[in-house]
């Protein structure tokens, strides 16, 4: 029985198609919901939680249909038993942490000793012991935010849903938190649908990754899935250190497949061969580009797809390093971890070879 | 159910506001109304005075707006930005308007600047033998003087948070680009400042185009009309309901306007946005010489603008009668008879009990269904919520005198003529957009997912209201309920058409004794509100911990 089926759901905002016919299913563990801002993420979070009304389509969550436009069914939000957490955590200022936390239990009519007991019992799970009687404005980030899914987990909910949780956290604090937030996730045992604009927090957290952009899901599937097998040019530029060029397929050779890059000089690249590519077919090539290799002290032996180019500058970033290389009409900026000699010649910058492995391009048509 | 609530507030609003409209097309005398035409107007048009009238409305509010925007922005600036010493004298300003009720002020005014049995004069004659008569309280100079001086405060709050807030490298980058600090207040300072000034300068002349205690006190035996106190003689004294709605019209038609004004100046000083969360330390600037200048200014408006008029008005009330030589004699001739004489009037007595009954209530009442109109409106998926925020915010345009000329003419020929009711539904109308505008302000800066948050938690509406908007507005909830039962208790140009023998107001008990000659009892009635007053202050100051000053 999947804990979250979606169907159909679309809903504009004044001529912006915010969800555009989303449908997924989801039947435990941890998704992500992967894109930039404005891509109808939140919209779709929401839309599950009730807090928004779609302009079409059916959610149901764990097999009972909470909004269905269609059929005029809406259960409203504090019916629907899920967990939420805020992008801005949403503690009320005004009740301590214990009575933040108790709110729900409350509502549900619970007996004062089990409100008592279940409150300690979830502000111990997320490390908040000795804090409840604080005011939100008295903890520090890091503590609202666990305050924020404590209220959610105190309720013992099927399905908790996050908002950016981790966006108003400083960076070293957000890394520390995304492991622990899975840890406890997992530990709880619900099921967590996480929106989220951050790919290392997405890769970091979830069990599977849906990347939306402008109203549409573009792909859904396993982080490694997502990484290395991007079926959509969007999906590769939004993942990780990539870069794209036109090509056209040449010929399949078993499991390679030679693809013509115009931008390259005219260069043939060899790739991984999939089934969706035929020869003819114009697609666009994904390089990741911390996987490319620079040879500045001449050809290198044996590797995948060498070509020529020169490098024009280089910024360096303490552990990693930026270096343009300019090839053909393409200007590719490849990161390694050393910085690569750069010697001039004639002012133009340094001649030098770069050589793609063939693991490291995908191939994704676009007719 | 919160729907409900504010569709009451609704009718109550909009029935006298379109009662004034119908009413004004029809002709008869109070009680009667005679076909549809367009006789008041023709009335309202033909009289000879229309231009004198509406010239001396807009010169009247218009100079009392500038004096008192221009003076209020220069103490404003002196206190934030100048070492002027003394400067803590003006920083107590922010309570004066609530100490000294606009009818009070009238009254000290008046019994300074009044031709003949005035102070000043007679000081003038006494001590240097000039006969002409300097002072004329019953003059335009004497109105824009004593209403300008009730538009100090309103433009210096307007300003001080814009001299203190100012992002100082606003500043810093001038005097970097080589720009020497005077030159940079006038080039730097004083511009980014106009749109604040530019509110405070329209909304002033809009509480002047509004303003009944000075153009019927001071305006009518000086026989200079503006349209309030035309509108207020059609009514109680010519008993002509169509030619007073006539005239409300007209001034309608003037507040509107004016209130486009000041919604454009307030958008304007949006882009501008000096003013950032952020607290800066502006940096005070010496200057010079200067201070003894901005020293005199700061003195002489505390001594004559605050002082005097609470000097004037205990000395008077503590004499037998008032007469030059009389009050010239205090305090060898101190008596308390004027105060045993107002506590033994019945329509003093019972006009206080009212004023205080029924401020209380309304207060209470105007800040509830306030709350509950804003949550209508921004929290909830109601439908209509755009009609409750243009009906909320309505009675702004209408002067607070139309209003209850309009309620007047709804209830006569109904039980609630002449009955308490009456009073009560005025001071609703009128001070409803107050509440409603203020609850509306601090709702939508509650952050919306705090509300989320608890409907995904299992709130209803009703659990979201009372556990979570209700505590969040808590301080801004105390400073409306202070603010209008400030406002109520010393209303008179709501009450002056609704009050009845038997069902009196006080404010408006004190403005009959003033106009029959009365006084030394006119001035002891108002100590007793100061009394009240202050002891209101200090309740919300201690009890509360409400700040009275920025």
């Amino acid at each position: 029985m999947p804990i979250l089926k979606v169907e159909g759901v679309s809903k504009i905002f004044k001529d912006v198609k915010a969800l555009d016919d989303i449908s997924f299913e989801f039947d435990h563990g941890i998704i992500s919901f992967l894109g930039p801002s404005g891509c109808g993420k939140t919209t779709l979070l929401r839309s599950i939680a009730g807090l928004e009304v779609p302009d079409a389509g059916t959610i149901s969550i764990a097999d009972k249909v909470q909004t269905c436009i269609e059929r005029g069914v809406l259960v409203p939000p504090y019916s629907r038993e899920i967990g939420f957490v805020f992008q801005s955590y949403a503690l009320w200022p005004h009740m301590t942490v214990f009575s933040n936390v108790a709110f729900g239990l409350k509502l549900r009519k619970k007996s004062d000793d089990e409100i008592k007991r279940k409150v300690m019992a979830t502000l111990d799970l997320v490390g908040l012991q000795g804090r409840e009687q604080r005011y939100p404005s008295q903890l520090s980030g890091g503590q609202q935010q666990r305050v924020a899914l404590a209220r959610s987990l105190a309720l013992e909910p099927r399905l908790i849903l996050l908002d950016e949780p981790l966006s108003n956290l400083d960076a070293k604090l957000r890394e520390e938190m995304r492991v622990e937030l899975k840890k406890l996730i997992k530990k709880v045992g619900i099921s967590a649908l996480y929106v989220t604009h951050d790919q290392d927090e997405a890769f970091t957290i979830s069990d599977a990754v849906v990347v939306m952009d402008s109203g549409k899901i573009l792909q859904y599937g396993t982080p490694d899935e997502i990484y290395n097998r991007p079926l959509h040019p969007f999906v590769a530029a939004f993942v990780g250190h990539a870069a794209l060029v036109d090509g056209r397929v040449v010929r399949i050779d078993g499991d390679n497949c030679l693809v013509n890059v115009p931008e390259f000089n005219g260069a043939d690249l060899i790739s991984p061969a999939t089934e969706a590519l035929a020869a003819g077919d114009f697609c666009k090539v994904v390089i990741r580009t911390t996987e490319v290799k620079l040879s500045p002290d001449g050809f290198p032996k044996g590797a995948d797809n060498v070509l020529e180019g020169l490098m024009t500058s280089r910024e360096y970033r303490g552990g990693l390093t930026d270096h343009r290389v300019q090839i053909g009409s393409k200007e590719l900026i490849v990161t390694s971890h050393k910085l690569c000699p750069m010697i001039r010649v004639n002012g133009d910058g340094a001649k030098t070879f770069v050589s793609i492995d063939r693991s490291a391009i995908s191939v994704i048509v676009t007719h | 159910m919160p729907l409900v609530a504010s569709a009451v507030a609704g009718a109550a609003i909009m029935t006298p506001v379109l009662v004034v409209m119908w009413r004004s097309f029809t002709s008869g005398k109070l009680g009667f109304s005679v076909g549809l035409n367009l006789a008041n107007y023709l009335r309202v048009f033909g009289d000879k005075d229309i231009f004198s009238m509406l010239s001396n409305s807009v010169i009247y509010a218009a100079g009392s707006a500038l004096l008192g925007t221009v003076l209020g922005a220069f103490l404003a600036w002196i206190v934030a930005r100048t070492n002027t010493p003394g400067k803590a004298l003006v920083e107590l300003l922010p309570l004066y308007p609530i100490l000294m009720p606009p009818i009070m002020k009238n009254i000290a005014w008046i019994l300074l600047l009044a031709p003949r049995s005035g102070i000043l004069n007679g000081m003038l004659q006494h001590f240097f033998g000039i006969e002409t008569l300097v002072f004329n309280a019953f003059t335009m100079a004497g109105m824009v003087w004593v209403f300008g001086l009730a538009c100090v405060p309103l433009g210096y709050l307007f300003l001080l948070p814009v001299f203190l807030s100012f992002d100082p490298s606003l500043e810093e980058s001038a005097y970097i680009a080589g720009s020497k600090p005077v030159n940079t207040m006038f080039k730097i300072t004083f511009p980014l400042a106009i749109p604040a000034f530019t509110s405070a300068l329209v909304l002033n002349f809009l509480r002047g185009l509004r303003s009944f205690e000075t153009p019927v006190l001071q305006g009518t035996p000086g026989n200079i009309k503006v349209f309030v106190s035309r509108v207020y003689d059609s009514m109680a004294l010519e008993f002509n309901a169509g030619l007073a709605t006539a005239y409300s019209v007209v001034l309608v038609v003037l507040s509107i306007i004016t209130l486009y004004f000041y919604i454009r100046a307030t958008r304007f000083s949006e882009r501008y946005a000096t003013i950032t969360g952020k607290g800066y330390r502006v940096k005070v600037i010496d200057i010079g010489a200067w201070k003894y200048l901005t020293f005199a200014t700061v003195v002489l408006y505390f001594l004559a603008g605050i002082v005097l008029p609470f000097i004037v008005l205990i000395v008077v009330s503590m004499i037998p009668y008032f007469d030059y030589d009389t009050f010239m004699q205090f305090p060898s001739n101190a008596v308390l008879t004027n105060y045993y004489t107002v506590m033994r009037h019945p329509s003093f007595v019972t006009g206080l009990y009212n004023s205080l009954f029924l401020s209380v209530t309304i207060a209470i009442v105007t800040v509830f269904l306030g709350i509950v109109m804003a949550f209508t409106i921004y929290r909830t998926r109601a439908a209509g919520t755009k009609v409750f925020e243009f009906i909320g915010t309505l009675p702004l345009a209408f002067p607070p005198l139309v209003l209850s000329v309009g309620l007047l003419i709804i209830f006569i020929g109904t039980p609630l003529y002449n009955s308490l009711w009456a009073l009560g539904i005025g001071l609703f109308v009128a001070y409803f957009p107050y509440a409603f505008r203020n609850a509306s302000g601090a709702i939508v800066n509650i952050h919306k997912e705090l509300d989320e948050a608890a409907w995904v938690h299992g709130a209803r509406w009703r659990h979201v209201f009372f556990k979570i908007t209700l505590p969040i507005l808590k301080p801004s909830v105390g400073g409306a309920l202070f603010y209008i039962f400030i406002e109520a208790i010393r209303n008179v140009d709501v009450a002056v058409l609704l009050t009845a023998p038997g069902k009196e107001y006080g404010p408006v008990t004190l403005f009959e004794y003033f106009r029959v000659g009365q006084w030394a009892e006119a001035a002891a009635g108002g100590v007793i509100y100061l009394i009240i007053l202050i002891v209101a202050v200090s309740v919300a100051k201690f009890a509360f911990k409400m700040k009275f000053s920025l």
